[in-house]
């Protein structure tokens, strides 16, 4: 470990445990705390990963988790930032983007050739004529793109969970500023939340200044309050409606609701435009100073530091104390803003340029010079250049405050040209800014303006007063008199690369060359150069774009905007974001044993149901030559009381329910305002007062809303309506024995004159409470029985145990659909669909026209006037044994040659083993559906196949047996 | 290589040619667009280059392509579901596959088959009618199972495991996905060079109408008379035909979309998931692309939220559990102008001169090319293209919708 | 997430509810209504930006349908309550109507 310090206080390692992992093939050896970039660091490794486009070597600059730089994959998991990530044994760390090994990639020399065609938006302007070429250049181009890799198609699913916080005050960031919020929030009897993306707190104080002088205290009052919950390592990664917050630690995402924010999440340092400026080895200072001071790690040994403020002068101190020969300053500024001990004891013993810059780093694969060059008033460079040989060039000129989440919580930024900094404006009143991201550097300013902004929060979430308006101006104004801290202009004129974003490799040059070609307002300019797109989301080039772009156009920052920011603001796994699979899944109370029995289960909306059990012809059989029973608890079923249920019923649906007598039961469907055929089930008036509703399975929800809905505005009086449908199971038992099987269950007087059909009743059956409706949707004699839900199973066990003598059968949704189609009956939803009106659809018997008002009358009256163009009609199939599959078309056939012309489709259709023949259900011209044996052509395998017109039920017509 | 690129790397310092220049707002214009999406520039495009109609401005109020234009995800398919949906979208297809040479910009055209998933045999039911009805009319379409489906993307759990296994789809093999924005430059480009001007920064603030006649519209940078105005603002449509008195069967309604940090190329067909509410493809830039169905309630607002991204990931994860690992990198929001019958509006309207082209909820995007070539027609004809007959915006007081929605639980 | 006042459950998330689209009073006598003025009332939308009335359902919770005012543009919501066949409604209706 060549560059690894001896031990420092404050480092985050320890030296007592090693842990040996993998990069690049190669085994390395890691203390435990280190991150996969410290450890590599610590051995020398310079390049970490090569560049999106060009294939460029690039090595740690931030260290921060704020670049694209040190992506790499571990294991499965690809576009891990290395500065971020802790090293766990055994891991294996993979480079990314190179063809094939870090060291040796073949791309990179043809990309370096190639670049000069490769100006910014290249792809727009070439492999397009002729059109083939994009056939042979696209797969050419896409296998070059991307970094990370998804090789393994199938890899189980990892525990990832979620959970819900609460804080009257939410602190993001743990530095001295949020630290010193939270004390002053929790201070005014707020519960606070402080969250920070590292691993301890203390932000900067641990990378920066005296760490000793005030870190223990503020440490220790965080610990010691009661009402202070601490997440570290957890990265807020987006702030939405109503201060909803999402954060991210591990494999668990929070979503935290907020009575307040305060925002003191820091600044990124800002990277400087200059040739070759994305060589490995070039570094931000605080970069450096994260490496030296968390993990003892040197950065390199022969540094030039380039500055533009005294951040920089700390920076040489620090790398000098750690043993790194500082072999030249240059600094932006004229002199030091406050003459300094360390200024001077640096300027005793190393080159000192000041008003100069760096104009270019020199090397191959890692810095080994730079340029240094006297900069002139505007920002521009002029000769004498300064060549000064070095491995490690630490760039320290500005800040950009980390102000995302700001963003989203609709804050606005103005600039201030003066300082070079954005300003706040439009603040929310439950958001606050503090520290560094306000743009306060200075550690006494930082504490104070953190104290007033917990403050403040506190007291807009309800927990004491807000501190006097003449406080907030104190801090306001000791800001404004701190020195700026970044340099008025972002990039050093020069020739060869300049990178404005590393993310993309777009440099200065193509960012002129977009606005030149017209791409020239911020928002296209970025579409186009894909500037800010990348891995980062223009943490590193945004601001420096924002102000290019203004040069270019010679217009200000504040003209020019900043684009927005949208979440999240660090990536986040889809795996956290979807956390444990929460989707709900219903099943009856007889669900278990369908599945003891071996059926097939089926998706019915949120539900599952037997499909069949066995064969599905033998359950029909079953049906219709003795007896079986299905599990329909899936239905909707209301109760509903009142006096004035008939009107609402009138209203609702499309048929009559004033005259039904109590006892009876009745079909009915119903609509919307449009006329189009909604639901439809069966309604018993189980009393004076009382009904019992049913609706399809797939509608229960949505009848209850929407019969609320009217109910709520003004058609609800004398009524209640109660949803029951979890509260009672239902089966339904049908064929010619369905009555002498019943009768061994109930003392209920079952003949056909004593409980006809249509016809409901209650009593015990099996003894279990049941509710009783003689309908027939199988054709059969059948007997639909509801009971209260825990009662399900053991009367489904009783029925088939009784009727084992009988040759019951049970069965399933596939049976049902055959028997149905043979008595021609609809499903809506199924042979309906968004734009059919119960006229077409063939209910027209049940529309009732002349009623008083009912929902979809109005459009009823106009389809009535219009007529319908298409029906919905019974069809036959002579001749076939294989029913052609639904969704099929119906044609006309063209002549010649010509394509058939669709006129209509199949929405049902089965083979029915009752008749031996293929029956189903269609769509057609009314011209050709209103004839009763009319031929017509189905498309089946690009061939015609002659179908007839059937009207009425093919089995039983006259509905015999389901009354007898 | 392309001489355009070797011409631009010997160009050295030498600024490249312009796509569009900035012209000062006439007083008058034979006819106005408001809306510089796709649609709007298309339409001036058409207008100048098959009508001779070249005193056309397109009015932008902020930069082109500002909305649904650049937010979409750019998937492009005709296998709709009605006869008259089909045969429109594939006229827009059949334009989009040559667009690349017409507008000279390489618009990416990356037609790499598009699967549509059913999760339940209903589901199942209507992508077989689609495919019945997408083969009669010529589109290649076909319903594929499981094994297929694997096949083409491996990375699809197409066992019985998930909450909703995978019972089939629908495989549309020149469906596909393109680069969303070069189609708005493009016609920028070759509008602008025809004529036409572009004003970005430029909003329409109000509409001129005397006696159910457009006389002229109100901009923020001065009035301009014209008997011809075109609403293609998507979005923002019934604020637009407010201003001409002109009420829409039009909802706005937000949609969110999504992409992944850049990965390696692995997906190589678009997957899209009805009963789940999600799609997905890779883009060449080797991001994943994701996006669900509209947000669930009406807003103007494109703020995105949080749900959105946990409901999406949870599918997708669900679909494809290799993707735990993959990180959404950014997340954003587009306007869609939904109509009740999933269907667009175009043509004439009841005052005279102002023609809407809207209601392009979530799928308008693969339709810009033909919408717009049709609505040039119907500017310089009077009269109204065969083709958008059924998407009239009098079908609504007729009664006369188009029964598209039956397939469009995430209709992109 | 969105909070929502539901004037019987108070504060919730959204998420708890479902929209239901803008406040259109129903005509009283949808009969005495020409098909342009039906195909208004069933099709049409103000789809304003800017403050809309608008149906709420706590689906999640109470089952009340109410309604509120949303500005949505900003989805600020200034008031929720429910809904009552007062004065005021009839007004619009007969606004509705006209
Ligand atoms: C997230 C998302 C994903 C989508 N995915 C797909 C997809 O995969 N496939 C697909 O086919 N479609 C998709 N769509 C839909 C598609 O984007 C739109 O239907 C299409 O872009 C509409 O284009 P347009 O030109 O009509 O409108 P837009 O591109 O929205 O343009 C309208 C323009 O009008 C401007 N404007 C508004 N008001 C005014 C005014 N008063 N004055 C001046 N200018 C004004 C706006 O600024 C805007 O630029 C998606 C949409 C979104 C939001
Ligand atoms: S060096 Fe790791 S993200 Fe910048
Ligand atoms: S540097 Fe990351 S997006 Fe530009
Ligand atoms: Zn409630």
């Amino acid at each position: 470990m060549a560059e690894r310090l001896p031990p420092r206080t404050g480092e985050v390692i320890d030296r007592e445990e090693e842990l040996r992992f993998q990069f690049d093939g190669e085994d390395y050896l890691a203390f435990s705390g280190d991150t996969i970039a410290s450890a590599l660091a610590a051995t020398g490794v310079r390049v970490f990963s090569r560049s999106f486009k060009y294939h460029r070597p690039r090595g740690l600059l931030c260290c921060a988790g704020h670049c694209p730089n040190c992506l790499v994959q571990v294991g499965e998991e690809p576009n891990v930032r290395a500065c971020r990530r802790r090293v766990e044994a055994g891991m294996r760390v993979e480079p990314q983007n190179v063809t094939p090994t870090l060291k040796r990639d073949w791309l990179a020399p043809v990309m370096r050739a190639l670049s000069p065609f490769m100006s910014v938006g290249f792809y727009y302007k070439t492999l397009y004529r002729p059109s083939w070429v994009w056939k042979l250049g696209e797969p050419l181009l896409r296998a070059a793109t991307g970094l990370g890799k998804v090789s393994v198609p199938k890899i189980p699913s990892e525990g990832f969970d979620k959970q819900y916080l609460r804080g009257d005050v939410v602190v993001v960031g743990a530095g001295p500023a949020g630290m010193s919020a939270t004390l002053s929030a929790a201070g005014q009897g707020a519960s606070v939340l402080l969250l920070d993306e590292n691993g301890q707190l203390g932000g900067h104080l641990r990378t920066t200044g005296d760490t000793q002088q005030r870190l223990p205290s503020l440490l220790e009052k965080v610990r010691a309050a009661g009402n202070i919950r601490v997440f570290t390592e957890t990265t807020v990664t987006g702030w939405f409606d109503h201060s909803w917050l999402a954060a991210v630690r591990g494999h668990r995402l929070y979503k935290i609701r907020a009575g307040a924010v305060v925002l003191a999440s820091g600044a990124l340092e800002r990277p400087l435009l200059f040739e070759n400026n994305d060589l490995p080895g070039v570094m931000l200072g605080s970069a450096a100073q994260r490496l030296l001071r968390l993990h003892s790690v040197k950065p390199g040994q022969r540094a030039v530091v380039m500055t533009a403020n005294d951040d920089g002068w700390e920076v040489a101190a620090d790398l000098r104390a750690a043993g790194v020969e500082v072999v030249a300053m240059a600094d932006e500024r004229e002199r030091a803003a406050s003459s300094s001990a360390r200024v001077d004891a640096l300027s005793a013993d190393v080159p000192v340029f000041w008003r100069h810059t760096v104009a270019a780093a020199h090397g191959g694969s890692a810095v080994q010079a730079a340029t240094i060059v006297p900069l002139d008033g505007d920002g521009d460079t002029q000769a004498p250049r300064h060549r000064q040989d070095c491995d490690l060039l630490l760039v320290s000129v500005g800040w950009t405050p980390n102000t995302g989440l700001a963003y989203q919580a609709g804050v606005r930024f103005g600039f201030d040209e003066k300082r070079a900094e954005l300003t706040a404006r439009d603040m929310p009143e439950n958001f606050a800014i503090a520290g560094r991201a306000a743009g306060t550097h200075l550690l006494e300013h930082e504490l104070a303006e953190g104290a007033l902004a917990g403050r403040s929060m506190a007291a807009a979430a309800g927990r004491g007063d807000a501190p006097a308006a003449a406080q907030w101006t104190q801090v306001q104004e000791e800001k404004a008199a701190e020195p700026a801290r970044s340099a008025p202009w972002v990039s050093v004129a020069g020739a060869g690369k300049r990178f404005l974003c590393y993310c993309e490799d777009v440099t200065e040059k193509d960012l002129y060359t977009a606005v030149a070609e017209g791409y020239d307002s911020i928002e296209l300019l970025k579409r186009y150069s894909t500037i800010s797109m990348g891995p980062c989301q223009g943490k590193m080039c945004s601001m420096n774009a924002v102000h290019l772009c203004a040069r270019a156009n010679a217009a200000s920052v504040d003209e020019t905007g900043s684009t927005k920011s949208r979440p999240p603001l660090q990536p986040i796994s889809l795996g956290a974001l979807a956390g444990q699979n929460m989707e709900p899944v219903r099943v009856t109370p007889v669900h278990d044993w369908h599945l003891e029995r071996g059926a097939k289960m089926m998706v019915a909306g949120l539900w599952l149901r037997p499909e069949r059990y066995g064969d599905p012809a033998g359950e029909v059989r079953a049906v219709r030559e003795r007896v079986g029973v299905i599990d329909v608890s899936t239905l909707g079923k209301y109760k509903l009381t009142g006096p004035s249920v008939p009107d609402i019923l009138e209203k609702i649906y499309i048929n009559r329910w004033r005259k039904l007598a109590v006892g009876r039961v009745r079909y009915g469907a119903m609509c919307n305002t449009e006329g189009i055929v909604m639901d439809d089930g069966v309604t018993a008036r189980v009393g004076e007062q009382e009904w019992y509703m049913t609706t399809t399975s797939g509608g229960a929800g949505s009848v209850n809303e929407w019969m609320q809905w009217w109910m709520q505005s003004g058609w609800g009086e004398g009524v209640q309506l109660l949803n029951r449908t979890d509260d009672f199971a239902a089966v339904n038992l049908a064929g010619p024995q369905a009555r002498a099987l019943l009768q061994k269950l109930t003392g209920l007087q079952l003949g056909n004159d004593q409980f006809p059909y249509m016809h409901a009743r209650s009593g015990a059956v099996a003894g279990v409470p049941c509710r009783l409706l003689r309908i027939g949707f199988t054709g059969e004699l059948s007997y639909e029985l509801h009971c209260p839900s825990s009662y399900g199973r053991h009367l489904w066990e009783r029925l088939l145990a009784a009727g084992e003598q009988f040759g019951i059968l049970p069965f399933g949704v596939e049976a049902q659909r055959v028997l149905r189609l043979e008595k021609g009956h609809l499903i809506i939803g199924q042979d309906t669909d968004a734009l059919s009106n119960p006229i077409a659809a063939e209910l027209s018997w049940a529309v009732k026209l002349d009623k008083e008002d009912f929902l979809g009358q109005r459009s009823l009256i106009r389809v009535t006037e219009r007529g319908v163009r298409q029906r919905l009609v019974g069809f036959t199939v002579p001749g076939v044994s294989v029913a052609p599959e639904e969704g099929l078309q119906i044609v006309a056939l063209g002549s010649n040659g010509k394509r058939p012309e669709i006129i209509g489709w199949v929405s049902s259709c089965r083979f029915s083993p009752t008749l031996n023949e293929v029956i189903g259900l269609c769509w057609l011209p009314s011209e050709i559906a209103e004839t009763d044996g009319a031929e017509f052509n189905i498309w089946r395998d690009e061939r015609p196949l002659a179908a007839r017109v059937h009207h009425g039920a093919v089995y039983d017509p006259e509905g015999a047996r389901l009354r007898s | 290589m392309s001489m355009k690129l070797v011409r631009q790397a010997l160009r050295g310092e030498r600024p490249p040619p312009r796509m569009w220049r900035a012209h000062e707002l006439r007083e008058r214009y034979d006819a106005v667009i408001i809306g510089g999406g796709a649609h709007g520039l298309c339409c001036a495009y058409y207008l100048a280059e098959e009508h001779g109609i070249t005193d056309v401005a397109v009015l932008e109020k902020r930069y082109i392509g500002a909305g649904g234009s650049g937010r979409n995800t750019a998937i492009v398919r005709s296998n709709y579901l009605t006869p008259e949906g089909v045969r429109f979208y594939d006229a827009s297809l059949k334009l989009y596959e040559r667009m690349a040479g017409e507008l000279d910009i390489n618009v990416m055209l990356s037609q790499r088959g598009h699967l549509t998933l059913a999760h339940n045999d209903g589901s199942l039911r209507t992508m077989r009618r689609r495919a019945e009805v997408n083969r009669l009319q010529g589109v290649e379409s076909r319903v594929i199972f499981p094994e297929e489906i694997e096949r083409l993307c491996p990375h699809l759990d197409v066992s019985d495991h998930p909450r909703y296994p995978i019972l089939g789809a629908l495989y549309h093999p020149r469906g596909g996905i393109m680069r969303h924005d070069a189609v708005v430059w493009g016609y920028a480009h070759q509008a602008d060079a025809r004529g036409v001007h572009i004003h970005q920064l430029t909003e329409v603030t109000g509409i001129a109408v005397e006696g159910w006649r457009v006389t002229g519209v109100e901009t923020n940078r001065g009035n301009i008379k014209t008997g011809t105005v075109l609403n293609a603002t998507a979005g923002w449509c019934s604020t637009t035909a407010a201003m001409a008195g002109v009420k829409l069967p039009v909802t706005t309604s937000p949609l969110q979309a999504c992409v992944s940090e850049p990965l390696k190329p692995f997906l190589d067909v678009v997957i899209v998931s009805g009963s789940l509410h999600v799609y997905v493809s890779q883009s060449d830039r080797g991001e994943l692309v994701m996006g669900a169905s509209v947000d669930p309630f009406p807003s103007y607002s494109s703020r995105g939220s949080l749900s959105f991204a946990e409901s999406l990931a949870g599918h997708i994860v669900e679909l494809m559990p290799a993707l735990q690992h993959v990180r959404l990198m950014r997340q954003w929001a587009g306007l869609c102008d939904m109509t009740p019958d999933y269907s667009p509006i175009m043509g004439f309207t009841p005052v005279e001169g102002f023609y809407v082209d809207v209601g392009w909820g979530t799928y308008g995007f693969k339709a810009s090319p033909i919408s717009g070539k049709m609505l040039a027609e119907c500017i310089a004809t009077q009269r109204t293209p065969d083709l958008i007959a059924p998407f009239r915006l009098s079908r609504f007081s007729e009664f006369d919708l188009v029964g598209e929605k039956g397939a469009a639980s995430v209709a992109n | 997430m969105l909070i929502l006042n539901c004037p019987n459950c108070g504060e919730r998330n959204v998420s708890e509810f479902r929209n239901g689209g803008e406040y259109r009073p129903r005509p009283a006598c949808p009969r005495e209504k020409d098909d342009l003025q039906w195909a208004e009332y069933v099709y049409l939308r103000s789809n304003v930006s800017g403050v809309q009335k608008e149906w709420w359902y706590h689906r999640a919770g109470c089952g009340l349908w109410f309604l509120a005012e949303r500005h949505t543009k900003t989805n600020e919501i200034t008031a929720t309550y429910r809904w009552r066949p007062a004065a005021a409604s009839s007004e619009e209706e007969r606004k509705a109507d006209g």
